[in-house]
Order: structure tokens, then C-alpha cells, then sequence
């Protein structure tokens, strides 16, 4: 009788390998932990306006990096979806999409509040349909609505399939309204017209932290991926179906 | 009250030299608001806006405790159902 592991990385198809995920997941909560400390504590040099909110760029910015690898993911497992017709592909595919809708959400709500005694300090504005933020709220519905789209069908292996299609031209929009439209707008966001970029202004001492930060939310993203994963697994098991 | 100098159509050239260059061609010479902070902007201005950075991270972390409860709850599911379907005679006493 084969283990519930060994059943499922049979023939290459994508089990969970749960050694591997327990040394990550450690590594991963240390790291994060650690860039909270390092956020808080390590000096930054002033500038006008930013203070001490500068220190949002190792929280916020690593919200949208990590949207982007997780959709990445998400892609890649619904094009060996569309490859395959495995049914964990597509467990998989929905899971990061999920997951990382979650990280693009705490993104644009971090954004919100960081503009607002920035960009909007005095005004009482929370929102003002910047264009970086617009785009970013679009890019946001479009993944929901392939957790939506996901709903509508019944059958698993069709539900799979037109999923898998439509999250592959998702992911064609993504460097588009993150990045190419909102540049060539009048956004006040970093790196938009007029505006110096990320790379024009953040100082040296501050990479310490933000490059460790892109990489523990990214992995904090895979612990929380990986967790639900196995969870949709055994659901998948139980059922036969995926959602 | 001094105006701001006009920007020029297109890209600002930027003086790559060190921060405080790039933000002096677009700050230094505009208004700084001078008006005392009122309601929310009390609390979250005070500490050159450290709060500013709590707030973020508190919305970050309670972003991820929901979620965290949320799979959770998917798990209870499944505990439930693999229970109903355990045989009565293997279940431990």
C-alpha cells in the first residue's frame, strides 16, 4: 500500500513534499520576522513628506512582488494543466492565484494608507483614482474574477480547462497594468511619469532590508500556498472534484 | 506665497547625485503645509509618521490572521468528513 506521499509524487505529478516545506516554513518565519525587526529599527535617511513612512517600501512593495511570483506560479500549474488534465495542476493553479490575490489586497490597502499622509496628507483623500492604484484595483478584479469563473462549471476537467485558459491571458495583463500603463500616466507613484523610480532614490542602507523582505514574503507566500495545497489535496481525495 | 517653478512637459531631469538632490528639484521651493494636523492625522502624523508604518504592517498581519482562520476552517471540514467516514470499529476508544 503506497503512502499518501509516495500516491502522489507517482510519475513526477505534484505532491507536496512535506520534509522540504518544514525547512522552509521555519526558514521563512524567521526571515520574515527578522525584515519587521530590521524594518523598524535600522536608520533610513529622511526626506521631506515620506519620514518614516519611507519604511513601507520593505512592506508594501513585497505585497505586489509577491502578487506577481504567485500568479506566475499559478500560470505555470495551468499550463501543465492544460498539458496534463492532472487535477491537482489545477488545485494548484487556484490555490497561488488565491493566495496571491490575498497579497495583492493587503497591497493595495497598504498603498491606500500610505498615500493618504503622503500624497493626500491635509486633504482627508483616501482615494483619488491615481492611476497606479486604478490599474492595480483592475488587475485585482481580474484575478477574482477567475476565482469566479471557476464557480460557474460543474464538471472538474472542463472547469479546469477554461480556468487554465483564462488565467493564462490574465497573466499577459499583468506587467501592463502594473507597470506600463500607470508609467505613462500622471500617476504620483514612484517610477510613473515625472516621478523618480524606485532604483533613483532608495538609498544603499535600505536594500539590506528590502531585498530579504521580496524574498521572505515571497516564501511566506509558498508556506501559505504549500499549507493549502495539502489541504485541497485531501479534499480532492474525498470528493474526486477540486473546488 | 511663493509659487512652485512650472515643470516642464515630459520627463524631469534628474540630478542622480544623492536623495536629497532628486527631492530638492521638486520640494524645496513648495509650500509645506503649516496647518495643524486634525482627527486621524493627530495620531498618524506624530513620530514623523511612524504610525503611518504600524498601520501597515498591523493591516498586513490582520490580512493574514483572516486568511490563516479561513483555511482553518476548510480543515475542520475535512476532519469532519473523514470522520463520518471511519468505521465505527477503528475508532480509538
Amino acid at each position: 500500500m503506497p503512502t499518501l506521499t509516495e500516491r502522489f509524487t507517482k510519475g513526477g505529478s505534484p505532491g507536496v513534499n512535506v520534509e522540504r516545506y518544514r525547512t522552509i516554513r521555519t526558514v521563512v518565519l524567521v526571515a520574515v520576522t527578522a525584515v519587521a525587526v530590521g524594518g523598524f529599527l535600522i536608520e533610513i535617511p529622511r526626506i521631506q513628506i515620506l519620514e518614516h513612512t519611507a519604511r513601507n517600501l520593505y512592506f508594501h512593495v513585497p505585497m505586489w512582488f509577491t502578487l506577481m511570483a504567485a500568479v506566475a506560479v499559478s500560470a505555470y500549474h495551468s499550463l501543465r494543466f492544460l498539458q496534463t488534465g492532472d487535477l491537482r495542476r489545477d488545485v494548484r493553479a487556484r490555490e497561488a492565484a488565491l493566495v496571491g490575490v490575498v497579497f495583492g489586497i493587503l497591497g493595495l490597502l497598504t498603498g491606500m494608507v500610505w498615500a493618504r499622509f503622503t500624497w493626500y496628507q491635509g486633504t482627508n483623500i483616501w482615494w483619488n483614482f491615481d492611476p497606479k492604484q486604478s490599474m492595480a484595483a483592475v488587475q485585482l478584479l481580474i484575478y477574482g474574477a477567475y476565482l469566479v469563473l471557476r464557480t460557474a462549471f460543474d464538471e472538474p476537467q472542463k472547469r479546469g480547462r477554461i480556468a487554465a485558459v483564462y488565467n493564462l491571458f490574465a497573466l499577459v495583463t499583468v506587467p501592463f497594468l502594473l507597470f506600463i500603463l500607470p508609467r505613462q500616466a500622471p500617476s504620483l507613484h514612484p517610477g510613473a511619469d515625472g516621478n523618480p523610480a524606485f532604483s533613483d532614490f532608495t538609498a544603499p542602507s535600505m536594500r539590506w532590508v528590502l531585498y530579504p523582505a521580496f524574498a521572505s514574503f515571497i516564501g511566506l507566500f509558498w508556506v501559505i500556498y504549500t499549507q493549502r495545497v495539502r489541504a485541497a489535496f485531501l479534499k480532492l481525495r474525498l470528493h474526486g472534484d477540486t473546488d | 506665497m511663493r509659487e512652485p517653478p512650472p515643470l516642464r512637459d515630459g520627463r524631469q531631469e534628474m540630478p542622480a547625485d544623492t536623495v536629497e538632490a532628486i527631492y530638492d528639484t521638486l520640494w524645496a521651493t513648495s509650500e509645506i503645509p503649516t496647518r495643524a494636523p486634525e482627527g486621524i492625522e493627530r495620531v498618524m502624523l506624530a513620530e514623523d509618521k511612524l504610525y503611518v508604518v504600524l498601520a501597515v504592517v498591523l493591516i498586513i498581519w490582520f490580512g493574514l490572521i483572516f486568511f490563516l482562520l479561513r483555511t482553518d476552517r476548510r480543515l475542520d471540514t475535512l476532519e469532519r468528513e473523514l470522520e463520518d467516514r471511519i468505521p465505527e470499529d477503528h475508532t480509538p476508544a
